[in-house]
């Protein structure tokens, strides 16, 4: 399969179960909220370390939002509730409280299950922190400097899906960045969707383990490595000469396949060869995303490298 | 199974009618005919609901009623759920005591709506009488759980003793609005009348359109209270209810009282844009 002349390996991405919340956080305008989700959602590229994934899903409008201000969502992931319910604590409470004019709201309304996030945190009031209830949810009002920080008290838990990705093989950085570049922001802005590593792209791919270092849990991929394409067993063709992957976290399948559709189509551009997915022969999870399959609607025919 | 239950009063009446058997919940299961010998009290006479409205439809937790029905008094008292739509007035207790479920009324209702009720909601489109969301007749805590929404005018004692809950009323509210609160909110758009929030413990009373705040309320400070814009967008967003922008991202000034009690409620008095 050929798109663009872009080569579409017949491969698919791999991912795992997670769990997820969507976080929406409002303020005075624009600016300040998206101040409050940069924070709230810096240091959380990868599980590995940052002990949860975490990415500005899209802008609110006011009409959007619970209080009728401009606002931010943000989806968290991490790899099981417990974890959420304390990355959830810990990032509200030093990102979104501290921001001036904040309030932070629940984004997963009709989710069963629910973290009680807001009421853990209620207690920074040290007493003189007071609930409302309206519409049927419990809210916080926490007094603070600037005013009252209202935090609602539980927040959605869904069955997300991370580690979606696809890798882009192009002949050299600049036209392999322009195509990351490029599908990151097609990918921008979709619902359900988030990209979680610096500015939706990834420079080190990884495998699992070390070839050399025991205890690590990951390291680089060097197959992808075109510096060590001579060094090792290389999985990049002659004329590629760099790589970025693209690492997508999901509410569902669903957003994941349309979000992977939209991201491979932008990156087909000049100077792409191949676009390519990570897996681990399927023992990772139970989640497989073949390239091939997805972007069927959009591919014209071609022949292979 | 209908649609809706409809209930048409057959002719005007002239006495008071007590009609805590008009309960959604409890029409669900029973047909036409079962409706219709639900009993009704009228003094201390009891006639039957076929008696005094024409019956239509059956098995549905939806309700509507025609006619004017000021003096029919109870209507979805202790109603757990369904819908019940009144399009006219009503009369005194409406969704007293109401635990869940929905009652919309095109018209006013009378003294007592939504006493000492624990959920739901209730849209009152006009105007409503005395001690709406307050407690019934020797009871402690006024309402202490859902919402009621008056797009009108209301009487006095509007919310006494409530523990929980919120209270929006569209115009002015009458003396002693949210005497004795426990906590819960009341919103009101218009003028209070006097002796607003007197001897609350907790709670909220916000105030677009004047208020004599009482002595025993100390001045804390001028902000725009985030809970204020969150419950003035609910209310317009859920009940279609018009909130002038003025008031959701006003300022406000806030007082703290009672001083006679643990001094934990507060009288929010809007002052500007």
């Amino acid at each position: 399969m050929r798109i663009n002349g872009v080569f579409i390996e017949d491969t698919f991405a791999e991912a795992f179960p997670m769990r997820a919340a969507r976080i929406v956080v409002t303020a005075v305008n624009g600016r300040w909220a998206r101040e409050a989700a940069l924070e709230l959602t810096g240091f959380a590229t990868s599980v590995i370390a940052c002990k949860c994934e975490a990415a500005m899903e899209r802008d609110l409008t006011p009409a959007e939002t619970p209080d009728a201000r401009p606002g931010v969502s943000v989806l968290l992931f991490a790899m099981d509730t417990e974890s959420l319910g304390k990355r959830l604590v810990e990032r509200i409470g030093q990102t979104v409280l501290t921001c001036p004019t904040t309030n932070c709201f629940d984004g997963l309304p009709h989710a069963d299950k629910r973290l009680t996030s807001g009421r853990a945190l209620r207690v920074f009031g040290d007493g003189f922190q007071a609930s409302k209830v309206v519409g049927g949810d419990r809210f916080w009002r926490i007094p603070v400097m600037d005013g009252e920080f209202l935090l609602q008290e539980s927040f959605g838990v869904a069955k997300g899906i991370g580690g979606g990705n696809f890798i882009i093989l192009g002949a050299d950085a600049a036209s392999t960045l322009d195509a990351a570049e490029s599908a990151a922001a097609a990918i921008a802005n979709m619902a359900g969707i988030i990209l979680p590593f610096p500015g939706g792209v990834a420079r080190s791919g990884s495998k699992v383990g070390s070839g050399r270092y025991k205890g690590l849990a990951a390291s680089t991929n060097d197959a992808y490595c075109p510096t060590l394409r001579p060094l090792t067993k290389s999985s990049l063709p002659d004329d590629v000469g760099s790589v970025l992957e693209i690492v997508l976290d999901g509410l569902d399948e669903t957003a994941i396949r349309a979000a992977m559709r939209a991201g491979i189509a932008a990156a087909c551009k000049p100077g792409i060869r191949a676009i390519t997915a990570g897996n681990y022969g399927g023992k990772l999870g139970p989640h497989h995303f073949p390239l091939r399959e997805i972007m069927a609607e959009t591919a014209t025919a071609g022949a292979a490298p | 199974m209908s649609e809706y239950v409809t209930l048409t009063l057959r002719g005007p009446l002239a006495e008071r009618i007590e009609a805590g058997a008009i309960v959604p919940n409890a029409f669900a299961t029973l047909a036409e005919a079962d409706i219709a010998r639900l009993p009704l009290w009228l003094g201390r006479k009891q006639v039957m609901i076929g008696d005094v409205f024409a019956v239509g439809g059956e098995r549905s937790a939806s309700v509507r009623i025609h006619g004017d029905v000021r003096h029919v008094t109870g209507i979805g008292a202790g109603m757990t759920s369904g819908t019940l739509k009144v399009e006219g007035d009503a009369g005194a207790r409406i969704g007293a005591g109401m635990a869940g479920g929905t009652i919309d009324v095109l018209g006013s209702v009378e003294d007592d709506a939504g006493a000492g009720m624990t959920g739901g909601s209730i849209h009152v489109r006009a105007n409503a009488g005395n001690r709406i969301g307050s407690a019934t007749a020797g009871a402690s805590r006024g309402m202490t759980g859902g919402e009621i929404i008056v797009d009108g005018s209301v009487g006095t004692d509007a919310g006494a003793r409530m523990r929980r809950g919120l209270l929006f009323i569209g115009g002015a509210a009458g003396d002693r609005v949210a005497r004795s609160i426990i906590a819960g909110s009341v919103i009101v758009i218009g003028r209070v009348g006097a002796e607003p929030a007197f001897a609350s413990k907790r709670g909220c009373l916000v105030v677009c359109g004047g208020v004599a705040v009482p002595p025993t309320y100390r001045f804390a400070c001028e902000y725009e209270p985030p809970h204020v814009r969150l419950m003035l967008t609910h209310i317009s967003r859920r009940y279609g209810v018009a909130v002038t922008p003025r008031v959701v991202g006003g300022r406000y000034r806030r007082y703290c009282g009672d001083a006679g009690t643990v001094a934990k409620g507060e009288i929010l008095e809007w002052i500007r844009e």
